[in-house]
C-alpha cells in the first residue's frame, strides 16, 4: 500500500558532533579572540546589524557554528558583513565582534 | 653612499605611475619648484615646524642640520680660498686642516668655522641631554631605536667632539686655530708635551675619520636616509604627488623620510592612556621600511590623526598605514555584496538627500532630532536609509578591503545620482568623509549636518532660542582633522547655548576611542580612552557634552556622568 503524502516529511536530525568535527580553525580562532567565549547568544548583535536587515545574515548563528567546527558557507556568509560596527557597540558582553567578523574571513578564507 | 642613496631614488622614481610622472613634468617650470625650494630650506635646515612642538627641541634639530651644512658648505669655501680659487671638491674639506698645517692663517674663517662647530656641538650637547632628560624638551617618550640607528647616531654624536679634539690638537702642535680650537689647543700645548701631541693627534683625527665614515656607510640604511629624503619628498609634495589607497612608489619617499624623532609618540593615545609603546607611527613605518611590519601593528591604531598634525616632516601618516591595511588584508572576491543589487528602500521625493549612516541608525535621538529640524525648516527630504540601507564602505576602507568598499560606493553613487538630489546632508562623520574623497557625485553638494544646519540658521529658515544651558564640544576626528570641519559646529552650538573649549581642543582633539579603524584593542580599552576623554570634558564645568559624531556620543556616553548629546539633538530642543 503506498504511504499517503500529506505533505509532510520527517526532517533529518540535526546534531552537531563535536567529536567529528574538526575544531582546529575554532581553537585558533578561540585562542586568538577568547572574549568569544562570553557569548551569551542574546542576538543584540544579529538585531542591529546592517547586513542582516538586507539579507538573512545573521552573525551570531555564523560565530556560534563557527565555535562548533561546523565551517561549511561560514566564510560565505561571513562575507556579507559590511563590518560597520554596530554590533560592537550594542554587545552587553564587549566583545570586539568586528575584530571576530575580520578573524573568521581570515582563518576560513581558504575553506 | 651616494650611489646608495641614487639607486634609491631612482628606483623608487622609475616605479611611480604615469600620472605621478606627468605631474612632475608639469610642476617643475611652475611656482611649485620655488615654494618647494623656500620649504627645503626652511624645514630640512631650519626645522621650523619643530619649533612649533618645542623651541629647544627645534633649536636642537637645527643646530646640528643647519650648523653642520653651514660648516660643510663655509669650510668648503674656506678650502677654496687656501687653493688659491680652484675648484675644489666638496669633500676636499673634511682633512683639509690635518694635511695643509703650514699654510697662512685666515683668522675670519677660523673664528667663523670655530662658531659654528661650537653651534653644533651645543646640538649634540643637547642631544645628549635628551636622552637624560626627555621632558625639558616637551618629549615625553622618545623612541626606542634598532640597533642599526644606535650605530650611526653614536657615530653623529662623536664626530664633533672628535673634530673639536682633533683640530685642537692640530693647532696645539702647529698653532692657529679660532677662539675654540686655537685657545684649547694653546692649553694642550702649555700641559702636554709635543711627541704626545702628535700621537693624540693622530688617534684623533682618525677616531674622527672613522666615525664620519661610518657615519656616511650607516647613513642609507639608517634613520638618517631622511637627512636626503625629505628634499625630493617636499618636491614632489609639491608637485601634488599624493599617497593612495594601494601601495606606490611614493609612498617610499614618505616612509623614509621619516626620522624616527618620535614626535608622535606622545599624542598617541593608546600610548597616554593605554601604554601601548610599539605599534605607533614612527614604528609603523619604521617596520614597513625594513619589511617587517605585521599585521597586529598595522592594525592597532585609531587612525585619529593626531600624530599627523604633529609630524614634523608632514608624512602622510594615515594614508600610509590604509594602504598597508589594503596590501595585507585586500581580498578581490567578485562574489561579494551580490545583495546589494536592485535594493532601494529609499523613502521620498526631495532634492534634498539625509543619509543617516549605521551609526545615526543605532542612534535614534539623532535621527528623531533630524526630522524635528527638516520639518521645522520645511525642506523635503529624501531619507536613503532611514528603513534600512548599504553601508558608506569606508568600515571597510579602513580595515583595508579596499575592492568591497569600492561596490558599496558604487552602489550609494547609483542610488544617489537615481534619485536626483542636489544636496547630501549626512550626520555622520565617517561616512561623510567616504563621500567627499572617494565617492564621484557630480552637482550634488555633500554637507554635513552641522554645516547644513548652520545653513539653516543663518538664512533664517530655521529659527532657534537662545538658551541658558552650557556646553562643551569634542571634536570627532573624521570631521576635525579627517575633513577640516571645526567652525561650524561651533558656531551652531554658539547659536542656542555657551560653548565652553577643552584643554585638548580642533585640531589637537582627542579620539572617543571607539573609533571604527581600530579592531586590536578590547572593549574595556576602548572605555578607558573614553572616560579620559570625558574627563577632560567634563573638566570644564559644561552641563552637557556635544558632539557632533553618533559614533564619539555611544562611546562618550560610557563614560560620562553628565548628558552627551548630538548637535541636532540640542538644536531640535531650541526650536522656537
Amino acid at each position: 500500500m503506498a504511504a499517503i503524502n500529506f505533505g509532510y516529511t520527517i526532517s533529518k536530525p540535526r546534531a552537531i558532533d563535536i567529536d567529528r568535527n574538526n575544531l582546529r580553525k575554532s581553537d585558533e580562532i578561540l585562542h586568538e579572540m577568547p572574549e568569544l567565549q562570553a557569548c551569551i547568544g542574546c542576538g543584540s548583535c544579529t538585531a542591529v546589524c546592517t547586513a542582516g536587515n538586507l539579507t538573512s545574515f545573521n552573525f551570531r548563528k555564523v560565530h556560534t557554528l563557527v565555535r562548533r567546527g561546523e565551517y561549511e558557507g561560514a566564510y560565505e556568509e561571513m562575507n556579507k558583513c559590511m563590518l560597520c560596527g554596530k554590533c560592537r557597540l550594542v554587545c552587553p558582553r564587549g566583545i570586539n565582534t568586528r575584530g571576530v567578523a575580520m578573524l573568521i574571513k581570515r582563518k576560513l578564507g581558504d575553506f | 653612499m651616494f650611489a646608495a642613496v641614487a639607486w634609491k631614488w631612482g628606483s623608487w622614481l622609475w616605479r611611480l605611475s604615469s600620472d605621478d610622472r606627468r605631474r612632475i613634468l608639469k610642476g617643475i617650470p611652475s611656482l611649485a619648484t620655488l615654494q618647494a625650494v623656500g620649504e627645503t630650506v626652511s624645514e630640512s635646515l631650519l626645522h621650523r615646524r619643530i619649533f612649533r612642538v618645542n623651541p629647544l627641541l627645534g633649536y636642537m634639530h637645527m643646530s646640528l642640520a643647519f650648523g653642520w651644512f653651514l660648516l660643510i658648505s663655509v669650510g668648503w669655501i674656506e678650502t677654496v680660498s687656501y687653493m688659491g680659487f680652484r675648484w675644489v671638491p666638496l669633500q676636499g674639506h673634511v682633512f683639509f686642516k690635518y694635511f695643509a698645517t703650514g699654510l697662512p692663517h685666515k683668522p675670519v674663517f677660523e673664528f667663523t668655522m670655530d662658531l659654528l662647530l661650537l653651534f653644533v656641538l651645543s646640538g649634540v650637547a643637547l642631544a645628549w641631554g635628551k636622552r637624560l632628560y626627555s621632558r625639558a624638551m616637551g618629549m615625553r617618550r622618545t623612541t626606542r631605536h634598532a640597533w642599526g640607528d644606535r650605530i650611526a647616531l653614536s657615530a653623529l654624536w662623536f664626530i664633533f667632539p672628535a673634530r673639536l679634539a682633533a683640530e685642537s690638537l692640530t693647532a696645539a702642535l702647529y698653532g692657529g686655530g679660532g677662539f675654540l680650537t686655537g685657545s684649547l689647543g694653546a692649553a694642550l700645548d702649555r700641559v702636554a708635551d709635543p711627541a704626545l701631541l702628535g700621537h693624540a693627534a693622530t688617534a684623533a683625527w682618525w677616531f674622527y675619520s672613522c666615525c664620519l665614515g661610518l657615519f656616511f656607510v650607516g647613513l642609507p640604511f639608517s634613520r638618517y636616509m631622511h637627512i636626503f629624503t625629505e628634499i625630493p619628498l617636499i618636491f614632489l609634495r609639491r608637485y601634488r604627488l599624493r599617497s593612495g589607497e594601494k601601495e606606490g612608489a611614493f609612498d617610499r619617499f614618505q616612509i623614509e623620510a621619516c626620522s624616527r624623532c618620535g614626535i608622535c609618540i606622545d599624542p598617541c593615545q593608546l600610548q597616554q592612556t593605554l601604554g601601548i609603546d610599539d605599534v605607533q607611527s614612527v614604528y609603523f613605518l619604521r617596520d614597513r621600511r625594513y619589511g617587517r611590519l605585521r599585521l597586529a601593528t598595522a592594525n592597532n591604531c585609531l587612525m585619529c590623526g593626531r600624530c599627523q598634525v604633529k609630524c614634523p616632516v608632514g608624512i602622510d601618516l594615515n594614508t600610509l598605514r590604509l594602504n598597508s591595511r589594503d596590501t595585507m588584508r585586500n581580498i578581490p572576491d567578485e562574489r561579494r555584496y551580490e545583495y546589494l543589487k536592485g535594493l532601494d528602500r529609499s523613502q521620498g521625493a526631495g532634492k534634498v538627500g539625509y543619509f543617516a549612516g549605521c551609526m545615526t541608525l543605532l542612534t535614534p535621538r539623532t535621527l528623531r532630532a533630524m526630522e524635528r529640524i527638516f520639518g521645522a525648516a520645511g525642506e523635503e527630504v529624501w531619507w536613503a536609509d532611514r528603513e534600512g540601507g548599504v553601508c558608506c564602505g569606508r568600515p571597510l576602507k579602513l580595515s583595508g578591503e579596499t575592492d568591497s568598499a569600492r561596490k558599496m560606493v558604487q552602489y550609494n553613487t547609483d542610488l544617489f545620482r537615481k534619485h536626483g538630489i542636489t544636496t547630501l546632508v549626512t550626520s555622520c562623520p565617517i561616512c561623510l568623509k567616504v563621500f567627499r574623497e572617494d565617492y564621484d557625485l557630480p552637482g550634488i553638494e555633500v554637507l554635513h549636518h552641522s554645516e547644513y544646519i548652520l545653513r539653516l540658521i543663518r538664512s533664517g529658515r530655521l529659527p532657534v532660542i537662545y538658551g541658558a544651558e552650557r556646553y562643551t564640544y569634542h571634536d570627532p576626528c573624521e570631521l576635525g582633522r579627517g575633513s577640516g570641519i571645526y567652525d561650524e559646529p561651533r558656531a551652531v552650538i554658539e547659536a542656542v547655548g555657551e560653548l565652553l573649549e577643552p584643554a585638548s581642543t580642533r585640531e589637537h582633539a582627542l579620539c572617543c576611542g571607539s573609533s571604527v579603524a581600530n579592531t586590536a584593542i578590547s572593549d574595556g580599552q576602548q572605555l578607558r580612552i573614553a572616560q579620559a576623554v570625558v574627563q577632560e570634558l567634563e573638566a570644564t564645568g559644561a552641563e552637557t557634552i556635544v558632539t557632533a559624531c553618533p559614533l564619539c556620543k555611544k562611546a562618550l556616553v560610557r563614560g560620562a556622568k553628565g548628558e552627551v548629546r548630538d548637535l541636532a539633538e540640542i538644536v531640535a530642543a531650541h526650536i522656537r
